[in-house]
């Protein structure tokens, strides 16, 4: 897909500017002594605790653990909340009964998730899949239940005259027509479920980037603080495109439709 | 003349008790095969939900249709329906050939390859060579309407369904398409069910012309309209048979207003 290409590329180049003015900004705080050189290393320290990490070996590791749990995460509770939200969608009473069930669940903040899952799963990868998708599967599920509902009669009524049954409009009107916010959803999940791992990682982890940060934060090695910071921050970036990328190849028609408005 | 579609004392009513709005009250008509019927009736008095009666979407409140003898409970086989909201009804994922292909989805003993092949020869048939691979949100409300006409013949109708298929184009384009669908209902056969507010069209379309009242609906009148098979935009509507046609639904249709029972809207 060449337009995804172009506009992936753009964003990147847009992130690697943005990446640049923060560079100077930051070099200039530190090198003007605006703020305690122990709180707010220059960017040649953040950048030697970063080599340090990188040739010990213990940065990519914990960045591949990290990433990998994230990536699994949203993409299970993704799958998951689709599932639920088509569920609803055929039984409405099963949506109905669903509601409060997600309503009270939904706003628990993931911190305050993991010591009953500690006691409950142990601290094993069991711990990191009930966190991260407790707290993910919402958006795409609640997005899913809402596109779902919304599909233009019209369209549906098409696929009645064309002797589709209720599951084969489903299947191939309405889901179609509601993967654009679903995107959406998944989108808002990736970023909350990166957050959701690093999270359980610092509380209950033993390696990966969160239990990485907190112990180099007890030893006070704050550049390599710094460091592990803005490597979370480029997760966020993997995440995007990798969504990204799945939404320009179910749901491109509706960016391509958009861009043609513009 | 062979029935294809029969409509016996429809009656619907939206909503329940002293809220219920009576829409229909009591239509029969009936429609012989290779005619070309118009419907004509006052904005809001009940074309759409008639349409969706006869097509199985929508349940009269009593009343029967029949399709080819059988009763319609659902959307029967051979019968396609043209929206009155077509652009909605088109598929913006799909280019213009999958949604004219998706008329078939249901039809079995064809490849996709033949599927695909019958597409495009709809396509041509309304006009749309060369924007097989675009998609219907690149296309100008006129041919998005033959896409959606394309789509439903493909799906191997007998009977074609037309809600207000013009109301919402240019008059150019309004001629064009009204002289288009005469043309595709002689070469593919169609039955067709022509509804509409607009007299002189439902005039000019037809070989028969029903006039309906205002709500709670019923029909007032029905008119032959004895111009042939042929007809052309300047010499039919000059034609004397015409205008006194003409005359007639409009004559019919100011007396179903005087005649009407003041219904608080
Ligand atoms: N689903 C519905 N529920 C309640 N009222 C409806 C519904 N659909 C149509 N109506 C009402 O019934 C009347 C006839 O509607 P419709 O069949 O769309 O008329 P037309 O197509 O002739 O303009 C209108 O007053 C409309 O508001
Ligand atoms: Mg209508």
């Amino acid at each position: 897909m060449g337009a995804f290409r172009f506009m992936e590329i753009l964003a990147w180049f847009r992130a690697i500017i943005s990446f640049l003015i923060i560079i100077v900004i930051w070099q200039s705080i530190a090198l003007l002594g605006l703020v305690p050189e122990k709180y707010f290393p220059s960017i040649l320290a953040i950048a030697a605790g970063f080599r340090d990490m990188v040739i010990s070996g213990e940065l990519v590791s914990a960045e591949l653990r990290t990433l990998s749990r994230a990536l699994l995460g949203v993409a299970s509770a993704s799958l998951l909340g689709i599932s639920l939200a088509v569920l609803g969608d055929l039984f409405p009473s099963f949506r109905r009964g669903f509601a409060p069930i997600a309503a009270l669940i939904q706003p628990v903040p993931p911190a305050a998730l993991v010591p009953m899952a500690v006691f409950m799963l142990g601290l094993g990868p069991k711990l990191y899949a009930f966190i991260v998708i407790l707290v993910t599967v919402w958006p795409p599920y609640f997005n899913g239940v809402a596109a779902l509902a919304s599909v233009s009669d019209v369209q549906i009524r098409t696929g009645q005259m064309l002797g589709l049954s209720r599951w084969q409009i489903l299947r191939q009107i309405k889901l179609p027509a509601a993967m654009p916010e679903i995107f959406a959803g998944i989108r808002y999940a990736s970023s909350i479920s990166l957050i959701a791992v690093v999270v359980a990682e610092m509380l209950a982890g033993h390696d990966g980037l969160g239990f990485l940060l907190i112990r180099k934060a007890f030893a006070i090695r704050i550049p390599e603080v710094y460091a592990l910071m803005f490597v979370c921050a480029v997760n966020g970036l993997i995440m995007n495109t990798a969504v990204n990328g799945l939404r320009w190849r179910f749901a491109g028609w509706q960016l391509r439709m958009a861009g043609q408005a513009a | 003349m062979d029935v294809v579609l029969e409509a016996r004392q429809l009656a619907k009513a939206y909503g329940v008790g002293r809220d219920a709005l009576q829409v229909l009250g009591g239509i029969s008509f009936s429609v012989g095969k290779g005619e070309f019927v118009s419907i004509v009736g006052p904005s809001g008095c009940g074309k759409t939900t008639l349409l969706f009666a006869l097509a199985g979407l929508q349940k009269a409140s009593t009343g029967t249709v029949t399709f080819n003898g059988r009763p319609v409970t659902a959307p029967p086989r051979g019968v396609a329906v043209v929206f009155q909201d077509y652009s909605r009804s088109l598929f913006p994922w799909k280019s213009n050939r999958d949604n004219v292909a998706f008329g078939m989805v249901r039809v079995e003993g064809l490849s996709s390859v033949q599927k695909r092949d019958k597409a495009q020869e709809m396509l041509e048939a309304v006009g749309l060579q060369g924007f097989e691979d675009k998609y219907p949100w690149q296309l100008s409300g006129g041919m998005q309407q033959r896409v959606a006409i394309a789509r439903g013949l493909a799906s191997q109708s007998e009977l074609l369904l037309l809600d207000e298929p013009l109301a919402a184009v240019d008059a150019q384009t309004r001629a064009d398409m009204q002289d288009l669908l005469l043309d595709l209902a002689m070469r593919f056969k169609q039955t067709c069910i022509l509804v509409t507010h607009d007299v002189e069209e439902a005039v000019y379309m037809a070989d028969r012309v029903v006039v309906l009242t205002r709500r709670p609906t019923v029909v007032d009148h029905e008119i032959a309209i004895n111009l042939g098979k042929q007809r052309d935009q300047i010499t039919t509507r000059e034609d004397h048979r015409f205008l006194a046609a003409r005359h007639d639904v409009m004559m019919s249709i100011r007396s179903s207003r005087t005649a009407a029972p003041a219904t608080a809207a």
